[in-house]
């Protein structure tokens, strides 16, 4: 009997293409994609027909959490409307978020201070530096300088606990309109005042670029009304927007922008 | 392919030719970097881009009677919109998956005399069918015919090239403010129970539709009234307990009784 031979076949595989299709992709996902922004929480905004783009520039968003949806809380509702604030500079760097979110936390701090003479809050360097560099935020000013001491990793759990009271701008009290402006108005009010004052000319230290770049924020925010931008669930109950709503009207803020996602005119609505 | 043959090229050998080598560059590794790097991005990036829809909202301080604009009560139409809820979540339809909203609408002022059956109609946000506008979008888009009829004309005019889009756009601004035209003023007054994405559906229509006066308001005991009765003669649950009772927003069902546009 002869042996049958069994030829050896080389396992070699050619890669060649598989890298030429993988860099493909992968330059693809590069060009095509923006980076997500770390939010505290996620909401899945509501869709319409608006083929406005959101800018990527000079833009305050307002996050509005929604209920717990994971099921494990007993109270779902407990996690509804927290707010958080969120402030974006220019990416080209004339007036970068960094600086944006500086000038606003001066300006947030000394209006709130102004209104609570007794239980002032004052924030070291540090803290500051750490304002800066956080893109999402939302606690009581009351907190802040605890929660700005943490580091980036406790705060991002922190901030993420929708249970947790200590968590979410206050936004109560907001018809109480000749005595003391409730957390959030504190915010709309620095921004405002942060705008209206870099708009007049009156801010020290800014070069005449970045002062151009305020003027332009300041142009969005209270001509277009591109300069707020609101978000929140689709399921979320309007009266909870509602809130956010009025407070931005107490504040004469009226214009403002919803964000949502696109659809199609010959889609069904729901 | 990642080999490179280098051959003397002819049948001889010659004299001190160089020996057959082949040069084969393993491109597994390279492969591997590069997965991993895709993963990176498909998972920390996103490629979808918010849009947004702007609004304007009047001041909510005080107007008195005299400064309040009025609306013309053939020109009127108020839509108070609701959704329905399981449990505490909202109800999803079964077929399509979205959530189902509810709007009530009525022409004009009021009638709380109930004389005709108009007095309060209910319809949905069903969007286009076949390239008809059905549900809400057609009641509204009847409203504002003569702007729309103005407005697909320009719309043909941009389709086929002849303005550009800029054009187009201050043409159908133009248009849906053209004060000679009859077009309608619609007061949205989302109910307790109304999602977010109901008011934005709402919005939504308006856009579709060119309307260009349109407000947002919280109910009125006049319209609570006007659905205890609808409810009462269609036989269905419209007034449902508030959802959110801990909500800390007043409830709009509470309001205070306001001038009825006329």
């Amino acid at each position: 009997m002869g042996k049958v031979k069994i030829k050896r076949k080389s396992t070699l595989i050619d890669m060649t293409a598989m890298s030429d299709v993988t860099v493909l992709l992968l330059t693809f996902f590069m060009l095509t994609s923006t980076f997500l922004q770390k939010e505290p929480t996620i909401v899945y905004t509501p869709s319409s027909v608006s083929e406005e783009k959101v800018p990527m520039n000079n833009l305050v968003t307002v996050l509005v959490s929604s209920a717990d949806k994971s099921g494990k809380l007993d109270d779902p509702t407990v996690a509804e409307g927290k707010l958080f604030i969120s402030f974006t500079g220019d990416a080209d760097s004339t007036l970068s978020s960094e600086k944006i979110r500086g000038l606003m936390l001066d300006e947030a701090i000394s209006v709130y201070n102004d209104q609570h003479k007794n239980n002032r809050i004052v924030l070291d360097e540090n803290q500051k530096a750490q304002f800066r560099t956080t893109n999402m935020i939302g606690v009581p000013f009351a907190s802040l300088p605890k929660v700005l001491s943490m580091s980036v990793t406790e705060r991002d759990k922190f901030l993420g606990d929708m249970t947790n009271p200590e968590v979410g701008i206050p936004i109560d009290g907001n018809k109480n309109r000749d005595g003391r402006l409730n957390d959030f108005q504190i915010w709309l009010k620095a921004i405002y005042n942060v705008a209206q004052r870099i708009n007049n000319d009156q801010t020290e230290g800014l070069t005449p670029e970045e002062r151009a770049q305020v003027s332009n924020l300041y142009t969005a925010l209270m001509r277009k009304g591109q300069g707020i931008a609101i978000k929140a669930d689709k399921d979320t109950p309007f009266t909870t927007v509602q809130l956010v709503f009025d407070n931005l009207q107490t504040m004469k803020l009226n214009k403002f922008s919803l964000m949502t996602a696109l659809k199609s005119e010959n889609e069904p609505t729901n | 392919m990642a080999q490179i043959e280098q051959s003397s090229g002819g049948g001889k050998k010659k004299k001190g030719a160089q020996k057959k080598m082949s040069i084969h560059v393993d491109f597994t590794p390279m492969v591997d970097m590069n997965m991993l790097l895709i993963t990176f991005f498909m998972l920390c990036t996103t490629m979808i881009k918010s849009q947004t829809l702007q609004i304007v909202l009047p001041t909510n301080e005080d107007v008195k009677k005299e400064q309040q604009s009025q609306a013309k009560q053939s020109e009127a139409i108020t839509l108070i919109l609701d959704t329905e809820y399981n449990g505490d979540k909202p109800r999803v339809d079964a077929e399509t998956g979205k959530t189902i909203h509810n709007i009530y609408y009525y022409e004009g002022i009021a009638d709380t005399t109930f004389s005709t059956s108009k007095y309060l109609q209910k319809e949905q946000f069903i969007g286009n069918m076949n390239h008809e506008a059905q549900g809400i979008r057609k009641i509204l888009l009847n409203k504002n015919k003569e702007v729309m009829a103005e407005y697909t004309k320009l719309k043909e005019q941009w389709k086929n090239k002849e303005i550009t889009k800029e054009e187009f756009e201050q043409a159908a601004k133009k248009n849906a403010s053209d004060s000679l035209k009859t077009r309608p003023v619609v007061v949205i007054k989302p109910g307790p129970n109304t999602t977010y994405e109901g008011l934005i559906n709402a919005i939504d229509e308006m856009n579709i539709n060119q309307i260009s006066r349109y407000s947002i308001e919280l109910p009125t005991h006049t319209d609570t009234l006007l659905l205890k009765h609808f409810e009462q003669q269609s036989g269905e649950t419209i007034i449902r307990p508030t959802i959110r009772t801990n909500s800390r927003a007043a409830a709009p069902a509470a309001a205070e009784e306001e001038e009825t546009n006329s």
